[in-house]
């Protein structure tokens, strides 16, 4: 059965946003004003947490025991819901971001705009199902293809658009082709029965009739999402998308696409297709390793700040996909690679969504911070937003006690682990990723502490208006406030990655529940 | 209250300075310098206890512990303890952080809120490094101290300060995430040997050093420790970061780096390194006596030539700590509790020396050698102190200095006329005991040629005209001899350089035992490695 009634319940929260994202469609129309809106949105992701809390506190004990289950087209596990709370919380940080003065009057178009593209997330991070990922995914782009053209109104903007659409487009392609491989194989849309194709042909000996045609469905949606998380050879989008973005939207740009991308990857490479070719982990190994060191080494020499990021997210992308490589080369249930990526992703999220915040803050409406240059001296103008961005920086570059450091001991600590559990060959081509790595963070480091050079070292050459209203004070402050917590005390956020990593693996192997679980049911 | 929560006191009471800066400095700038003030010497006090609470309970180990990180197999704790490896450091972090204050009382007038701010967050940092007991712990105080003074050095440094901070950090960091990856090895490594992962700093080194583990493995893990310790202590060719940041940084920020920083690295090879892989130590420790070797006398050479007062305490910087890892890598008991030692040493004496120099530097705004003499006459009480670092510096005997040298020596020489190991080997140790006594007779030539030139001799000021633009009005005041602050600032440590001098049992004692159990794995193995009668293949020591 498709559709019933515990599946509406589990989605609840999706349904709630998406209500509320209509009514501001429509309501905007007749109603301009744009502290309701952002007000009304604000509520609506609170509505949402709501219920999602109200799931979790059903839910602990079933996580807590490393218990997963499939609900429908929805994998019911700790990696969905944490994803979910990122989603929401993100959701609430682009929101703040979007709310700032403009003169498109178009805000509450903006605010719907985002809803959807965080209910798109949510879809993503629960589906285990392949229409859903897709609908999931789209739901993301497709929203992100008007909000883009909404930044701002200049050809560098509308050129940007362009691309991102055409390139999106073509990735979601490519990813669906991959997809209908996986279903031709399988004989099935649902992520479980494709595994258990998948598994019982077994990957040691030479694989026959449709089972050969499993790597190239892997490469075709490798190359998919390669493209959602900006990752090498299918990066080169997005310094010029970021640079012709608002700086609003290239946070959004830098953030939601990834969170998406990496949860799919997850699902779909580390959980659901098990060593279904034998050079998984080679191809996600050296993608990881060309990705970083590209980002990185392209970013020493930017000027544009939103360009500069743009390399730095490709960068950051090639560390997730460490976590990967270590999840398929190991136990993607217990070798920490899976933990590692989703604490990775969100130690990244918020320290991306900070930086922007704070340049979308310090410009002001039609005019945005572009050139470092115009952050010179802000350590003394603007002390807030420069601290705020300094946070950001060195939680990027993984100084502790930040966020990003946590995020690069948990890759680190994974791939040293393969390194030791493994022998021969995966040992030293683990062991070569962890020194690449770390060799990365301190060329990355480089053009992070750029920044902040320039913002304190350096006297003021322009001033810097700072007027990008109140609700996007408040975005940068929620982010960097989160990235010092997570830094300071990251303790619960590691054991729920641990959590969500075990129970995601359980949505594969057998259960121990034969009821299907109830969300809804009392503890 | 238990000592172990005075000791969390005593590391995280900085912060709260750090917390009432903040809230003060939006209505009392002049403030700030009188909250950091107070908290240092709250937190010295909190210190003092600490130390006097451990010298009576006899050396038992006070540990805070509560968890905060949850790896996949085990938790990283914050757990904090104080034994006789980090006993002094963790002192002395305390006494240089008053020093640092005070100096720069008059000198920092921009900012001031955040300098103090980035000085207490410093505190802490240095603080929490000498007292970390789990090792993922140890690291992030180690990685922390960077952020603050990229600050120091950055704002509020000379002409350079932007280039010599950004290379400064990056020059660290860059060594540090191999040391990052090291670590995890080693709890790693110790995890699949002994079958018990930890992150407990004392678990790891009695695990380690009883069970060795490969020599391939062991020396690997070794190399990308040493990255980070060797590019922070500085070792001879990666030291080339240390005369810039030096140079370029505050006087506080001299102080702290010469005086704390640098000891960081010394602190990790003893507390990591040696006893966690001590066959690969001792297989490796020729090499590094080399390179100690070399930085003394290149260090000391290179200072010679100096025409920048800074310039020249920094290069003496690398020769001494020369001298500290000399003593750490002879591994026999009296040459690492020298080396011990000589960290301390070389904090006080090298703090109080670009003290000093930073208070001549706010006097005339030069720091030329050439174009000061007979300070002596003008300044009397500021060349007394001068003169007393000075001679800790050079090693007279009944200071500090000569203690930490002479200990070292007797360690190194201990080690090179040993015999009974490869012929090859022999001659080398006995050729690195010889030439770096050499260092400490170039090294009284150099320091006291300073003394002479800047102190003795007909009295030259330079002429006021072109010295900085804001303080072109220098020239209508009276240079005056140390004020009250300044003495304050310096007497504490001229106190130290005696107390040591004559009395270094007081201060050996308790590290003795710390120092001997972290380098007595090593020295066994070194014996097993260079002996020349068991003949013993490294991969056979491997396979025990």
């Amino acid at each position: 059965v498709f559709v019933d009634s515990r599946v509406l319940e589990f989605i609840l929260p999706e349904i709630i946003l998406i209500i509320f994202a209509t009514w501001i469609f429509v309501g905007g129309a007749f109603y301009r004003n744009r502290p309701w809106w952002t007000g009304l949105s604000i509520a609506a992701y609170g509505l949402a947490m709501i219920v999602l809390a109200k799931q979790y506190i059903k839910l602990e004990d079933f996580f807590g025991a490393g218990q997963a289950d499939t609900l429908g087209p929805f994998a019911i596990d700790a990696l969905g819901h944490g994803v979910r709370w990122l989603a929401v919380a993100v959701g609430v940080v682009f929101t703040l971001m979007q709310s700032g003065p403009d003169r498109s009057k178009l805000s509450s178009e903006r605010q719907g705009l985002v809803m959807l593209l965080v209910v798109g997330m949510m879809l993503v991070a629960g589906a285990s199902e392949l229409v859903t990922l897709f609908l999931g995914l789209e739901l993301v782009s497709i929203p992100t293809y008007a909000l883009l053209f909404l930044g701002r109104n200049d050809r560098a903007n509308a050129e940007a658009t362009g691309k991102y659409f055409f390139l999106s487009i073509f990735s979601s392609a490519i990813l669906l082709y991959g997809f209908s491989f996986l279903y031709g194989i399988a004989g099935s849309t649902s992520l479980v029965d494709i595994h258990n194709v998948i598994a019982a042909s077994g990957n040691d000996s030479a694989p026959t009739g449709f089972m050969t045609l499993a790597p190239i469905a892997a490469i075709l949606i490798i190359a998919g999402l390669g493209f959602k998380i900006a990752a090498a050879p299918f990066h080169f989008y997005a310094p010029d998308v970021y640079q012709g973005a608002s700086n609003a939207n290239a946070g959004l740009l830098a953030v939601a696409p990834k969170v998406a991308g990496i949860v799919v990857l997850a699902r779909l490479a580390a959980y659901a297709m098990p060593g279904d070719f034998t050079f998984g982990w080679q191809i996600i190994l050296v993608l990881a390793m060309v990705t970083m060191t590209f980002g990185n080494v392209c970013a020493l020499w930017q000027t544009n700040l939103r360009r500069l990021m743009a390399y730095s997210s490709i960068a950051h992308a090639g560390y997730m996909l460490i976590g990967l490589a270590v999840a398929i080369a190991g136990d993607a249930g217990s070798s920490g690679g899976v933990a590692a990526m989703i604490l990775y992703l969100t130690t990244y999220s918020f320290a991306s969504l900070a930086t922007f915040a704070a340049l979308a803050y310090l410009g002001e409406p039609g005019k945005d911070i572009d050139e470092l240059d115009q952050i010179a001296g802000l350590g003394r103008a603007h002390s807030v937003p420069a601290a705020v961005i300094a946070i950001s920086m060195f939680s990027l570059a993984g100084i502790p006690p930040l966020a990003g450091f946590w995020g690069k001991f948990a890759l680190f600590d994974s791939t040293l682990g393969i390194v030791s559990e493994s022998s021969g060959a995966t040992s030293n081509w683990f062991l070569a990723l962890a020194i690449v790595g770390a060799i990365n963070a301190a060329i990355g480091a480089a053009y992070y502490l750029r920044v902040i050079g320039t913002m304190f070292f350096r006297p003021q050459t322009v001033a810097a208006p700072g007027r990008g209203g109140r609700g996007v004070y408040a975005a940068m402050a929620i982010s960097a406030v989160l990235v010092a917590f997570i830094g300071l005390a990251p303790g619960g956020l590691s054991k729920f990655t641990q959590l969500a990593e075990k129970t995601a693996s359980k949505v594969f192997h057998e259960r121990d529940t034969t009821e299907p679980i109830r969300v809804s049911q009392t503890k | 209250m238990t000592s172990a929560n005075l000791l969390l006191i005593a590391v995280l009471l900085p912060l709260v300075g750090v917390v009432a800066i903040a809230l003060a400095a939006p209505y009392a700038k002049a403030a700030a310098r009188w909250i950091a003030l107070g908290t240092t010497l709250l937190t010295f006090g909190a210190v003092i206890a600490v130390v006097v609470n451990y010298l009576q309970q006899g050396g038992e180990e006070l540990t805070f512990t509560a968890e905060w990180f949850s790896t996949r197999q085990v938790a990283i704790n914050f757990s904090l303890g104080l034994d006789g490896l980090g006993l002094w450091l963790f002192a002395l972090s305390s006494l240089l952080m008053i020093t640092a204050v005070l100096v720069s009382w008059e000198a920092i007038r921009d900012r001031e809120p955040l300098f103090y701010g980035m000085l207490l967050l410093l505190t802490s940092g240095c603080l929490g490094v000498f007292t970390a007991q789990d090792i993922m712990l140890f690291y992030v105080f180690f990685e922390f101290t960077l952020i603050p003074l990229f600050f120091l050095i950055g704002i509020w440094g000379s002409e350079d300060r932007r280039y010599a901070a950004i290379k400064f950090f990056l020059f660290t960091l860059a060594g540090s995430v191999l040391t990052f990856l090291g670590l995890i090895a080693l709890v790693i490594a110790h995890g699949r040997q002994v079958g018990v992962y930890t992150f407990s700093i004392p678990e790891l080194t009695t695990g380690l050093s009883a069970i060795h583990l490969p020599i391939t493995m062991q020396v690997w893990i070794f190399l990308a420790l040493f990255a980070g310790f060797s590019i922070k202590v500085p070792l001879f060719p990666l030291h080339t970061w240390l005369p810039l940041a030096h140079v370029q940084a505050p006087t506080a920020g001299s102080v702290i780096l010469a005086g704390l920083l640098l000891k960081i690295g010394g602190y990790g090879f003893l507390r990591f390194s040696i006893p966690m892989l001590p066959d690969a130590t001792a297989m490796l420790a020729p090499y590094v006596l080399w390179l100690a070797v070399i930085g003394i006398v290149y260090g000391a050479l290179v200072a010679l030539a100096q025409s920048d007062m800074k310039k020249l305490i920094a290069y003496s910087s690398v020769s001494h700590l020369g001298f500290c890892l000399l003593g750490l890598f002879a591994l026999n008991p009296i040459g690492v509790q020298g080396g011990a030692l000589q960290m301390i040493n070389h904090g006080i004496s090298t703090g109080g020396l670009f003290a000093v120099i930073g208070m001549l530097y706010e006097r005339y705004h030069t720091r030329e050698i050439k174009s000061l003499g007979g300070l002596a006459r003008k300044l009397p009480v500021l060349s007394f102190f001068m003169v007393v670092f000075t001679m800790s510096s050079i090693g007279l005997p009944g200071t500090n200095g000569f203690a930490g040298e002479f200990l070292v020596l007797l360690g190194m020489f201990q080690r090179g006329y040993a015999g009974g190991i490869d012929a090859g080997l022999d001659w080398q140790l006995m050729l690195i005991s010889v030439i770096a006594l050499s260092g400490v007779v170039l090294g009284a030539w150099y320091m006291l040629q300073l003394v002479q030139n800047v102190f003795f001799g007909p009295l030259k000021e330079p002429s006021h005209e072109g010295h900085g633009e804001e303080h072109s009005d220098a020239g209508t005041h009276e240079i005056a001899d140390a004020s009250w602050r300044e003495i304050a600032a310096l007497a504490p440590l001229c106190v130290f350089v005696l107390w040591i001098g004559l009395y270094p049992k007081f201060f050996l004692d308790p590290m003795a035992p710390a120092t001997n159990a972290a380098r007595s794995a090593a020295a066994q193995s070194w014996d097993a490695v260079h002996s020349t009668e068991i003949v013993q293949t490294p991969e056979q020591l491997g396979e025990k």
